[in-house]
């Protein structure tokens, strides 16, 4: 286990200097995602002084969404940059390589690439967090809780979607989309979603479980909740794994479309 | 010779979705089953380095994907250093070095020091015999200006020098290569050939290759595998391989003067270049020795070469000759 998390930290760190490279164009893309999530931030400050509240959801509870959604997209980018082009990287047959070599494939695929503007989502979120957040210093463990269960079930709805590339050639460009989906439902406040868009945003996409569950960790701290999140992301991490073996044991039968 | 592979009726058939024309025939696709390795025995010892080649298609990649652990087969049996790849894919792994010619197992925006690095906790590897190894191999294929050079940068025959040094800093027992020269100049293959012969050697080490490029095979290995439509279609070492199929010598006379003109059964002249006479020579009809002693009586030779033909024309002959059977 130790060697195991020895090589992903050894990846990551290579991952990482490689995004860093290039600094002007590191600087560039990251100073562009700030940018753009200030952008973001400005027109919801600017939507709550003229409305104050929807839904029951004020100023900082959206703060903390946008906060808790930067920082789940920036870790992710950061540490597991591989899950953003996996389906791609899968239908080029870069499975080859990694299968001849004795390591998990999973932890190997996420660990090969660090994005650059997760640094930007990082740095915006920490600055949502602490100036519009309202949070205090007691919130502090659940709020790394909400964040490590946000960024699970995020990373695994990414690899599950991923994994359907093993399955259909067309997976390169919809997994992605999916992905995308799941975040563009996990930024919005949790009270708009009523009936089947509510379901889908806490099963198929599991939009609830990346960000407005995990929030409740914060905001409304208990049993039930910590329950709720803890096992949203065991569940869909096992969803992950599954999903991904089970395309990986395709492969190696030579049914995937990749081949 | 112990077996450090072994093969038994091992066959690989994939089965794909044929598109059909019109919109609702897209929905029901018709299923195509093709057999890309039809059932396969050899037996590979220790030390050997034996090529696998044979046309695009013809079931190379997929034989040596098979015997490295990616692939599962149809149906047959194989066993390599004991282990059977598919369900004992990680143990083998370690004992196992793969270079893919059109893939890389480097990081690219990395110096190649670093992907180093990181294949030494991939492969559990103790730092100091690491270190050693890495040494004798930087020394051997004169890597000590490259280290610290993003892979990406590199020629593509620095990177392949690269790879293969990747593939070996574990010490494995075994190399599967597949197409390590393709795509490289005439001198970045000749270094990679000699690397290869050489270690492998030096070190007793067994060597599986598959590729298109028939001075690899000559070159680098002492047997040749000519796989066609999935199946073995010879077997031989690679000297007998070439006398086999081609009873012929390839005889240059360089002279000062007008080329040489020879009368003889079984010898016929091929495009020859300016003071170089080439003659291809049927030895089963007339030997060696009498062609040059004719060329000599006609006097004004200053230098002769014979060699065997080049094995592209084996391989095109024994294609031919399996198309006719």
């Amino acid at each position: 286990m130790m060697r195991a998390i020895g090589l992903y930290a050894a990846q990551s760190r290579a991952a990482i200097r490689t995004s860093f490279s290039d600094r002007g164009n590191f600087a560039i893309q990251v100073g562009g995602m700030i940018v753009n999530d200030i952008f973001f931030l400005t027109l919801w400050v600017l939507f709550f002084a003229g409305f104050r509240s929807i839904g029951g959801w004020t100023l900082p509870d959206m703060a903390l969404l946008f906060g808790l959604t930067m920082s789940v997209v920036g870790i992710s980018g950061v540490f597991f940059g591989g899950y953003r082009d996996l389906a791609a990287t899968l239908l080029r047959g870069e499975l080859d390589a990694l299968l001849t070599q004795p390591k998990g494939l999973i932890s190997r695929l996420l660990a090969r690439e660090s994005i650059a503007t997760a640094w930007g989502d990082l740095a915006g979120a920490v600055f949502v967090l602490g100036v519009f957040a309202r949070l205090q210093v007691a919130d502090i463990p659940a709020l790394l809780l909400a964040i490590a269960a946000g960024t699970t079930v995020y990373v695994s709805a990414a690899i599950s979607f991923a994994s359907l590339a093993f399955w259909a050639a067309g997976a390169r460009s919809f997994a992605r989309d999916l992905t995308d989906f799941t975040l563009l439902f996990s930024s919005y406040p949790g009270s708009i979603y009523q009936g089947a868009v509510k379901t889908i945003a806490f099963t198929l996409l599991p939009a609830g479980f990346v960000v407005l569950a995990p929030m409740g960790m914060v905001r409304d701290p208990g049993l039930q909740t910590l329950a709720l999140v803890v096992f949203g992301a065991v569940v869909y991490a096992a969803i992950a794994v599954g999903l991904f073996h089970l395309g990986v044991a395709r492969y190696r039968r030579g049914a995937s479309p990749s081949l | 010779m112990s077996a450090v592979i072994t093969v038994k009726s091992l066959a690989k058939a994939y089965r794909y979705a044929k598109r059909r024309g019109g919109f609702f025939e897209a929905f029901s696709p018709e299923h195509v089953t093709v057999e890309a390795v039809a059932g396969v025995d050899f037996e590979v010892g220790k030390g050997e380095r034996v090529a696998i080649i044979g046309p695009n298609g013809a079931g190379k990649s997929t034989t040596l994907k098979m015997l490295s652990g990616i692939l599962e087969p149809s149906s047959g049996e194989a066993t390599v250093l004991g282990l059977t790849p598919w369900k004992q894919r990680k143990a083998l792994a370690y004992r196992i070095g793969v270079v893919f010619g059109q893939r890389s197992q480097l990081w690219g925006e990395l110096p190649a020091r670093e992907s180093f690095a990181l294949l030494r906790h991939i492969y559990d590897q103790e730092a100091a015999p690491f270190a050693k190894r890495l040494g004798e191999l930087t020394e051997r294929f004169a890597l000590a200006e490259l280290l610290d050079q993003p892979v990406h940068r590199m020629s593509l025959g620095q990177r392949m020098r690269c790879e293969i040094t990747a593939s070996l800093l574990h010490g494995p027992n075994l190399l599967f290569l597949d197409e390590p020269t393709i795509g490289l100049d005439v001198t970045a293959k000749a270094a990679i050939r000699d690397f290869i012969r050489e270690h492998a050697r030096d070190h007793g080490q067994t060597v599986l290759l598959t590729s298109h490029d028939t001075r690899d095979i000559e070159l680098v290995c002492d047997r040749v595998i000519v796989v066609n439509q999935g199946r073995i279609v010879v077997d031989q070492p690679t000297d007998q391989l070439r006398r086999r199929f081609l009873g012929r010598k390839i005889i240059t006379f360089q002279s000062a003067g007008q080329g040489v003109s020879l009368n003889l059964p079984g010898v016929t002249r091929r495009a020859s270049e300016a003071h170089a006479t080439i003659l291809e020579v049927d030895t089963r009809l007339t030997r060696v020795e009498q062609v040059i002693a004719a060329a000599l009586a006609d006097g004004g030779i200053e230098d002769v070469t014979i060699e065997d033909p080049p094995m592209e024309e084996v391989i095109a002959e024994i294609y031919a000759s399996t198309h006719a059977a």
